[in-house]
């Protein structure tokens, strides 16, 4: 070899050298725009499940907590700006101001989920005889109640002061706690009550441990101090005063605690225990199935002087069942009213004509062994009452007028009966406790014929809530039993204690060996519509699992269950559409769900123009689309999209290949289906060709006529079917993965499938919109065609005339059964433009189809 | 697959370190921002799992710095933090995922591997 020649073949060696490096490089990018896209496509498909649950919640009346709607939230954004991400990496950053958009919508999101508190810090502490309702924001409405008792009323209030909602604030701002009980609060499911118990104990300890701030402190000192000065050495009863608390049909009856006879020493520790109870298992359990966000609920706190009562207890201006509506009930103890709150000890109970000259109508006295007193250091404990004591009415009949005076007088005042705690002072004095609105136990409708066959297993007891329900016995003796508590049971209790509620949201009815019917447990019930029945005795030996229907509308217990009784209406429970976490969802969608992007040749198809979240993702997902498949890219088109030869045919179908599509590496500009190795690509074939389409079928020379004409005139059909642009279909391939997107006539849709060997990754969705013929056949066709997939366990969703379905971890078999329907129907959906006329077209079509869904499944065989 | 964890409550650190661990992943964990970026300037990582609260260095500056630091190693952020704002920042940061605990181990290990995948 010459020279000249070894020359030259050294250069074209390094020409060579530099094609294959090139190639080698264009090689490279094309398989990071492969990677791009299936992010964009992974992450689009991570926001829609995000939205779809948001949706659900939204549409279905299920419960749901502020973590669910933050959890999906931040999710949707997280995957939309993933999107943006990958959409500008895959067109060179042609769309800067996306990302700007999607800032502007979270931010209107984040405001939704928590709203800005617009409110100057207040006072620390208030005066509790400054508290009323102008102030209830800082003092809660149970102190703000006592304080307008005061005001107004001129009734006897102890004396005292409110750590306000302020103070409660400047505590979890001083030990940054806020965001710690969020997060907490975010990792526990509140359905779960093994959780709630865990989540619990651990943020109480949380709040216990938390220092109190200097200026609180020196706060709450200065109101000790002009207390001790007015009344000497001071023991203080320390109550819970939530926001939220009391307000119209919601009571948190039960849920806080309170702290009775504290000494000033331990005031500080009082004041964190009471704060904490904010996470009592009760009060989350409670809030979470009513629907209220944690930090609607700050915890002011009532400190008030002791009240070392001579009796106590509670009044109800009228009655809560509905036969005792007529009379003002008065449950009352010897010694500190707490006997009367627990449900724990018998109670004497006075029953007061409402007309006036007030007259007792009846008066039961029970025996009473013990009374709750204070302690002489702190704290209170139970002192044995005397024999000659122990059957003496707790109030004489005078006192008993006062309280009934006082209750009704509340009720003129607030306009609803009133649910009133009260103490006779040492020297002889009635003072408020506190007073609420009173929640009702519905009809009761006593000796009512038991249905026919129904056998009756306990008759009698107090209806404390009416009602029927019926399901499996479940006896609550402990702790441990709350956590096994199925729901749908019935829960059976000895003694009718407050720490049982939290499982009454589970219950479908609730039987009480012992009374209470005054008591938080029965408020509870009542407030939740759980059907109550107290003083069952025996009911303690029903055997678990045995189930019974609790009529506690006619006061009877039946073996089984009693449809007949079950069939009638249930008492409207407060919808949780009405409740505010329902409202904050609601805010929060708006930004997120609604679609106002629908066609892509709209001038309003742009970044601009996105309102939503979802409008970002429908943006991004078409554009990506484009940059994908788009056929004027110098550097990928023709040399990585091959267009499909199908025995010998050229066809209109593109594919590329993303990585491991193509069995063996494929020359030239054309792939033959047999060197493609991608199994949903071939299963979605297999459903295209198995049966072959034979053209319009033209039930009606009208329809057919119809749609060649709108054909012609509709410039909208440009669109889908576009004689103006190339028809081309294209096909990302993968080995385990296939993206279609095709028109076909004048439809044009886009199926996407994932089938490997990972079941919760397979998935296979469907897009399908557009079409020759008017909006109301185009709808008919795709609802038809929407019976169809649902029928074959896609979910549908169907907006005018669009259609998405979605079906998800599935076996590989299984997707792939769906890609030989979708196959078919993609195909031979296109005889439905012509026929169709009206509603019963719809359902022949939907037979047509589903004749030829059997027939493709009888011909593809099991994938 | 090489992961380094880093999360200040070991318990949890541990937990998943050991999970992640049986199902095939080498796994090295740091309990606080500072011991996370000294790890990463040493060795190779094909993903780092970040915790967004933690005392001392946060997770968003630890993640800042780690970007600054290595570039091509993907950041996972995941948190018991569900706030926009603060999933907004970790994404604009440089986090290629804003994921919130609890997370179901199955969720983790796909976007561990999808997030590799796209990597290497």
């Amino acid at each position: 070899m010459g020279l000249f020649d070894r020359f030259c073949s050294l250069f074209t060696d390094t020409l060579q050298e530099e094609r294959a490096s090139r190639e080698e490089a264009v090689r490279l990018a094309f398989k990071n725009r492969c990677r791009q896209f299936k992010a964009l496509l992974s992450a689009n498909k991570r926001a829609l499940e995000s939205m779809a649950n948001l949706e659900e919640a939204l549409n279905g009346g299920r419960f749901f907590s502020m973590s669910f709607v933050r959890a999906n939230c931040t999710n949707v954004i997280t995957n939309v700006f993933n999107m943006i991400r990958q959409l500008n990496a895959l067109c060179d950053n042609a769309y800067p101001e996306l990302p700007q958009r999607l800032r502007s919508i979270q931010q209107q999101i984040a405001e939704a989920l928590a709203p800005p508190r617009e409110e100057e810090p207040g006072p620390l502490v208030l005066p509790l005889r400054q508290a009323g309702f102008s102030v209830a924001h800082e003092t809660g409405a149970k102190m703000a109640g006592l304080g307008e008792a005061w005001q107004q009323l001129g009734r006897d209030i102890p004396e005292g002061f409110v750590v306000t909602a302020s103070g409660y604030r400047r505590f979890i701002e001083a030990n940054d706690l806020r965001e710690e009980i969020a997060r907490r609060m975010q990792l526990t499911d509140l359905s779960r009550l093994e959780e709630v118990f865990a989540l619990s104990a651990s943020l109480q300890e949380l709040i216990v441990r938390a220092d109190m701030p200097e200026d609180l402190v020196r706060a709450m000192d200065a109101e000790c101090d002009r207390l001790e000065h007015a009344f000497g050495a001071v023991r203080l009863a320390v109550r819970s005063s939530a926001i939220g608390e009391d307000a119209a049909g919601v009571s948190h009856a039960g849920q806080y605690r309170s702290e009775l006879n504290v000494a000033r020493t331990g005031l500080v520790r009082a004041y964190k225990e009471v704060v904490a109870s904010k996470y009592s298992v009760t009060a989350m359990t409670y809030r979470f199935n009513r629907g209220i966000p944690d930090h609607e609920v700050p915890m002011c706190v009532g400190c008030m002087l002791m009240v070392d009562a001579l009796a106590g207890g509670v009044a109800y201006s009228s009655g809560p069942l509905s036969r005792e509506a007529r009379q003002v009930v008065i449950n009352a103890v010897p010694g500190l009213p707490r006997a009367v709150v627990d449900g724990s000890a018998p109670v004497d109970v006075f029953r007061v004509s409402r007309q006036v000259p007030l007259h007792i109508e009846s008066r039961s006295v029970a025996r009473k062994t013990e009374r709750l007193a204070c302690a002489f250091e702190e704290g209170i404990v139970t002192l044995p009452l005397a024999p000659e004591e122990q059957n003496r009415p707790a109030l004489t009949d005078a006192q008993v007028l006062e309280v009934a005076g006082l209750a009704l007088g509340f009720e003129v005042f607030y306009g609803e009966p009133q649910d009133v705690e009260w103490a006779y002072s040492p020297e002889g004095r009635l003072v408020v406790l506190q007073t609420r609105p009173l929640s009702r136990a519905g009809e009761t409708e006593v000796g009512r014929e038991a249905p026919e066959g129904a056998e009756v297993l306990f008759q009698g007891g107090v209806t404390v809530s009416a009602g029927v329900g019926a399901g499996p016995v479940f006896p609550v003796r402990h702790h441990a039993d709350m956590l096994r508590f199925p729901r749908g049971a019935v829960l059976v209790v000895e003694q009718a204690h407050a720490r049982w509620a939290p499982v009454l949201a589970r219950a479908s009815a609730l039987v009480s060996e012992s009374g209470g019917t005054a008591g938080h447990l029965a408020s509870v019930a009542r407030e939740y519509g759980i059907p109550a029945l107290f003083e069952i005795s025996g009911a303690g030996r029903l055997a678990a699992g045995t189930v019974v229907t609790v009529d506690a509308t006619s006061r009877r217990i039946f073996k089984e269950r009693v449809e007949e009784l079950l069939g009638r209406v249930a008492r409207p429970r407060q919808p949780f559409s009405e409740t505010p976490v329902y409202r904050v969802l609601e805010q929060a969608a708006r930004h997120i769900v609604p679609l106002h992007l629908l066609d892509p040749e709209s001038p309003e198809f742009a970044p601009g123009c996105c309102r939503t979240l979802h409008d970002i993702t429908r943006f991004s997902h078409e554009k990506a689309v484009e940059a994908m498949f788009r056929t004027d890219d110098a550097l990928f088109s023709g040399r990585f999209g091959k267009q499909l030869r199908y025995r010998g045919s050229k066809l209109q179908y593109f594919v590329v290949n993303i990585e491991n599509g193509f069995c063996s590496p494929v020359e030239g500009g054309y792939v033959e289906l047999d060197q493609i190795c991608s199994a949903p690509m071939h299963a979605l074939w297999q459903g295209m060709t198995a049966i072959p389409w034979s053209g319009p079928v033209s039930t009606s020379a009208r329809g057919f006529l119809a749609v060649v004409a709108e054909s012609a005139s509709n410039p909208d059909l440009e669109v889908t079917s576009a004689p103006t642009r190339m028809v081309r279909n294209y096909f990302l391939v993968d080995r385990d993965f296939c993206n279609l997107q095709a028109s076909f006539g004048y439809h044009f849709c886009t199926i996407e499938a994932q089938a490997g060997e990972t079941e919760q990754e397979n998935y296979v969705s469907f897009h399908f919109k557009g079409g020759a013929a008017n909006l109301a056949r185009r709808k008919l066709r795709v609802l038809a065609l929407a019976d169809i997939l649902a029928e074959n366990g896609f979910l549908v969703d169907v907006r005018e005339d669009a259609l998405s379905a979605r079906a998800e971890a599935l076996l590989a078999s299984e997707a792939l059964e769906l890609l030989h329907i979708l196959g078919y129907l993609i195909v031979h959906t296109r005889q439905l433009d012509a026929g169709l006329q009206g509603e019963d077209s719809r359902v022949a079509l939907a037979d047509a189809l589903r004749k030829g869904v059997a027939e493709i499944m009888r011909l593809c065989g099991p994938a | 697959m090489r992961i380094l964890l880093v999360d200040d409550e070991t318990d949890f650190l541990e937990l998943l370190a050991k999970r992640l661990g049986k199902r095939g992943f080498d796994v090295s964990t740091a309990s606080g921002a500072q011991q996370a970026l000294d790890l990463a300037a040493r060795e190779d990582f094909d993903a780092v799992v970040l915790d967004v609260k933690m005392p001392g260095m946060d997770g968003i500056e630890a993640l800042r710095l780690l970007k600054d630091q290595r570039p091509e190693i993907p950041v996972l952020l995941l948190t018991g933090h569900a706030s926009t704002e603060a999933a907004m920042t970790g994404v604009e940061s440089g986090a290629v995922d804003y994921l919130l605990k609890p997370v179901p181990l199955n969720d983790l290990i796909s976007r561990l591997t999808e997030i590799a995948a796209r990597k290497g």
